[in-house]
């Protein structure tokens, strides 16, 4: 028979602490006493009925089932992905935005594997594919010029921690989380509760950079890591403004050195080499930035010091957008950073063309839909507002 | 596998079905339990079950062949056969690393150049919590204070069984060995209340420690540059207080509900720490599962109180440093918990001085906030990574910093105070209760409302699986 050690009558229950130097017994749980089957019942509802809650209000506010987050999980597998794949993009987050991966492959037939990181230098991304000696490919590198010669790596860490042991709980849990995630729209890491609550924070306390000052969410994430500008960034509001005030840092001053352009531009023309070397290609695209921040990119990293140079050092051919056709000049860019989700993929059709006359390892498929032009997004854009 | 996981909802749902299932036999069962178990360890690291495996068999045999020994030299010697093998595991993927920086460190002062190649070892999740209960029921088998388990499937699941199995409570074999000789009542109450434990687990975990307290001591302990404000430095260490407790004590109390919900009690192992009046008093509260093993197992075996003055503050100091150690493979752990040591003998001083005195209800809430302000300077050595990094948040705190400038945001500095501050009054209200006399007292329909709006907090904070700080020991 078990014997178990009795409630002390005031409520308090002995614990190992209480029992110095002897085999503590079999402990004692007591189980209030409460209508717990009602409760059970109560609580169920309620969490129905929350749940219900916060799935309306998060399609009230226009979050949407199926956007899966970004991951790194996402990347490493991707990053896999890409050991056989024909074509890769690697960047930051301009090139991220700013593809339309179904157009690509409509285009060209071809789907490209998306490797780009928001906040991370091509260069980090590039030299690592570089080092992929299964990679025989042609790497599409997209590129911002001061991101492109920044001295900080971002999110280098999804590169350097790619080999290390995922738990298989961890892998379960993602699909699990995805898995819900095509079906929920109010499990977005943005509007989770402790986060909303944060962002309540209107800069309130004078040198602190608070939560105000972080990145909001501006993306959603589908399948295979295809992102695009979250609808409501594209439209004027207060979630617009403080996207377009959030890049302030792509209007502050950061000494890019002489040296320091010189050690990226070296950098890139030995990944490069180490790709060619092999059997692949390289080929470098500039997606637009908007007027407000252009001016200081170009004034950090002018054009003729930064592209112009490494498409020369790499003798490589590249698509800056200044090049495009004018009909596929003044894209819209909400947030002055990224395209809308319609004109990434007309500036999509505008480079992947240009890219296959620029490199025979892309072609336009015989069948390849017409070509876009800017109102083909910006009209839309227009009309939906 | 962690609790705060959604791999960790799927597994629980399957392993109450399986284990509810009129199906199978209680024997069945607890192989079933068994294999969960196995799979809950194995979804971190595969390969470690192995030393799971290590540790029992060797354990078993241990208390076997102790009990058929004719000899105290031949009991002595499995003892011993158990603890070596069970701290040698842990030394080596623990300490291993550890060891060997010291020693490289200490050549290059004697004016030694010394290149060890890399230690790349993976510390096994939990090994700390899984090596100290094995070692309890050698222990426990060679001081007589315990038998041996009768059969090696019972022994297998008390070493394995999951809920307690990375993070504790500590269990000793007579507490969970019996439980599993036969089958448990379990009934639907009982089913209703583990939830409740495991829904306040989770809202103390995910939502406090994670989604509110973890930002605001970041921000501060994990800065780049600066320096922070004497405003700063306390909100993050009270923040830390807050954020370590919510975790463990998360973890503890999700442990004990879901044990509820298969049919087996497991022991407090918290019980409201930021009340404590004393040091003593606080480690009769906090992870007490820990403090009574350090006190039985290493304190009472190195003397204790038994054999004077010297010998027992030898002995106090002795244990926490070495608790300070189980913690974590580094010199700022061993300080925290040298202070800690200081503090209990310096409190036990005090009580032969001036044991006669009887502090008033206002000297009691004195004493306790004193006790709670000295706590959280120990804080600091635990959640700083270096002495230096120590020794800034002490020089802020003490409001000594130069050019200290304001690092946390106005509204999660109000949040995480807001939070210290109920848990702290909480801790209060309760020190002289249970838990279950608080629910018991309340209206059924408070006690719905609270679940409901807990249950859906954890729901709305959308936890992505962040490990349990106490994982790491």
């Amino acid at each position: 028979m078990l014997r178990r050690e009795g409630a002390l009558p005031a409520g308090l229950r002995l614990t190992a602490s209480d029992r110095p130097g002897q085999a503590q017994p079999v402990p004692t749980r007591d189980i209030p006493k409460q209508p717990w089957g009602g409760i059970a019942f109560g609580v169920a509802v309620a969490l129905v009925l929350g749940v219900s809650a916060l799935e309306v209000n998060a399609r009230r506010l226009d979050l949407h089932a199926g956007d899966l987050d970004n991951s790194e999980v996402e990347w490493v597998k991707e990053r896999a992905h890409s050991e056989s794949a024909p074509v890769a993009i690697v960047g930051d987050s301009r090139i991220l935005f700013d593809t339309d991966l179904d157009r690509f492959e409509a285009l060209t037939g071809v789907r490209p594997v998306q490797l780009a990181i928001h906040g991370t230098s091509a260069l980090t991304l590039l030299d690592d594919v570089s080092q992929n000696p299964n990679f025989h490919g042609l790497l599409v590198v997209g590129l911002a010029d001061t991101m492109f010669f920044q001295p900080f790596d971002g999110y280098g860490g999804y590169v350097r921690r790619r080999n290390d042991f995922k738990s298989p709980s961890g892998r379960i849990g993602i699909e699990i989380d995805h898995f819900l995630q095509r079906r929920l729209a109010f499990l977005d890491s943005n509007y989770r509760l402790s986060v909303i609550a944060h962002r309540l924070d209107k800069d309130y306390r004078p040198g602190v950079e608070g939560p105000l000052d972080d990145i909001w969410k501006i993306q959603e994430v589908g399948e295979r890591r295809q992102t695009w500008m979250w609808d409501r960034i594209e439209r004027p509001g207060p979630l617009q403004a403080h996207a377009r005030w959030a890049w302030k840092g792509f209007k502050e001053k950061f000494p890019f050195t002489p040296q320091l352009i010189a050690k990226g531009q070296a950098t890139a023309k030995a990944a490069v080499d180490r790709i060619r070397a092999r059997g692949g290609d390289v080929v470098f695209v500039r997606p637009p930035s908007g007027p407000e921040l252009r001016v200081n990119e170009e004034a950090q990293v002018p054009k003729a010091k930064g592209w112009d140079v490494l498409l020369r050092n790499t003798h490589s051919v590249g698509v800056h957008v200044d090049d495009l056709p004018a009909s596929v000049q003044g894209l819209t860019l909400p947030e002055y950073s990224h395209l809308t989700r319609k004109c990434a993929t007309v500036f999509t059709d505008a480079y992947v063309r240009r890219l296959t006359q620029l490199t025979p390892r892309l072609k336009l498929r015989a069948d390849a839909p017409p070509p876009l032009g800017r109102a083909d997004c910006v009209r839309a854009q227009t009309a939906s507002l | 596998m962690i609790f705060n996981s959604l791999t960790f909802v799927v597994f629980f749902i399957i392993v109450m079905a399986i284990h509810h299932a009129p199906l199978f036999s209680w024997h069945q069962k607890k192989i079933n339990l068994l294999l969960a178990s196995y799979l809950f360890y194995a979804a971190w690291n595969p390969p470690f079950v192995i030393l799971l495996w290590i540790s029992t068999v060797v354990d078993w045999w241990a208390a076997q062949w102790m009990v058929r020994a004719k000899h105290e030299r031949t009991r002595k010697l499995w003892m011993l056969t158990s603890v070596v093998v069970n701290l040698g595991m842990l030394g080596y993927f623990k300490y291993g690393g550890f060891l060997l920086s010291n020693f490289v460190e200490l050549l290059a002062a004697a004016g030694v150049t010394y290149q060890p190649p890399k230690w790349d070892i993976v510390l096994p999740v939990g090994i700390s919590f899984y090596t100290f209960a094995t070692l309890s029921y050698t222990l426990d088998v060679y001081l007589r204070r315990a038998k041996p388990a009768r059969h090696f499937l019972d022994y297998a699941l008390f070493v394995t069984f999951f809920p307690h199995l990375v993070a504790g409570p500590i269990m000793r074999p007579t507490e969970l060995v019996p439980q599993f000789e036969e089958r448990p009542k379990v009934t639907a109450h009982q089913i209703y209340f583990g939830l409740g434990l495991m829904t306040l687990g989770l809202f103390q975990k995910v939502v406090l420690a994670d989604g509110f307290l973890a930002p605001v001591v970041e921000k501060v302990y994990d800065a780049r540059e600066g320096v922070p404000t004497m405003l700063d430095a306390w909100t993050a260490t009270l923040a830390f207080s807050g954020q370590i407790f919510c975790d463990f004590a998360g973890y503890s109390s999700t442990a004990i509900g879901v044990a509820l919900c298969l049919g087996f009690a497991m022991p407090d192992n918290f019980r409201f720490p930021y009340a404590a009046v004393g040091f003593s008093d606080f480690w009769r509260r906090w992870h007490i599962t820990l403090s009574s093993w350090l006190r039985d197992y290493l304190y009472i075996p190195l003397g204790g109180n038994r054999h004077g003055p010297a010998r027992t503050y030898t002995a106090l100091m002795g244990t926490m440093l070495l608790g300070g150690l189980w913690h974590g493979a580094a010199w700022t752990f061993v300080a925290w918990g040298g202070l800690h040591g200081l503090y209990l003998a310096v409190e036990r001083w005090l009580r032969s001085h001036f044991g006669g005195w009887k502090p008033g209800p206002g000297a009691i809430v004195a004493l306790g906030l004193l006790t709670y302000l000295l706590v959280n300077i120990t804080w600091v050595f635990f959640r700083a990574k270096t002495f230096k990094g120590a020794a800034t948040m002490l020089q802020s705190m003490a409001g000594l910093a130069d050019k200290p400038i304001p690092m946390i945001a106005l509204l999660p500095m109000v949040y995480a105070l807001a939070i210290i501050a109920c848990i702290v009054g909480t801790h209060w209200a309760m020190r002289g209760k249970t838990l279950e006399l608080a629910v018991e007292r309340t209206p059924s329909w408070l006690v719905g409302t609270v679940l409901a709006l807990m249950g859906l907090a954890v729901i709305a904070e959308q936890g992505k699986g962040s490990a349990f700080i106490y994982f790491q020991f």
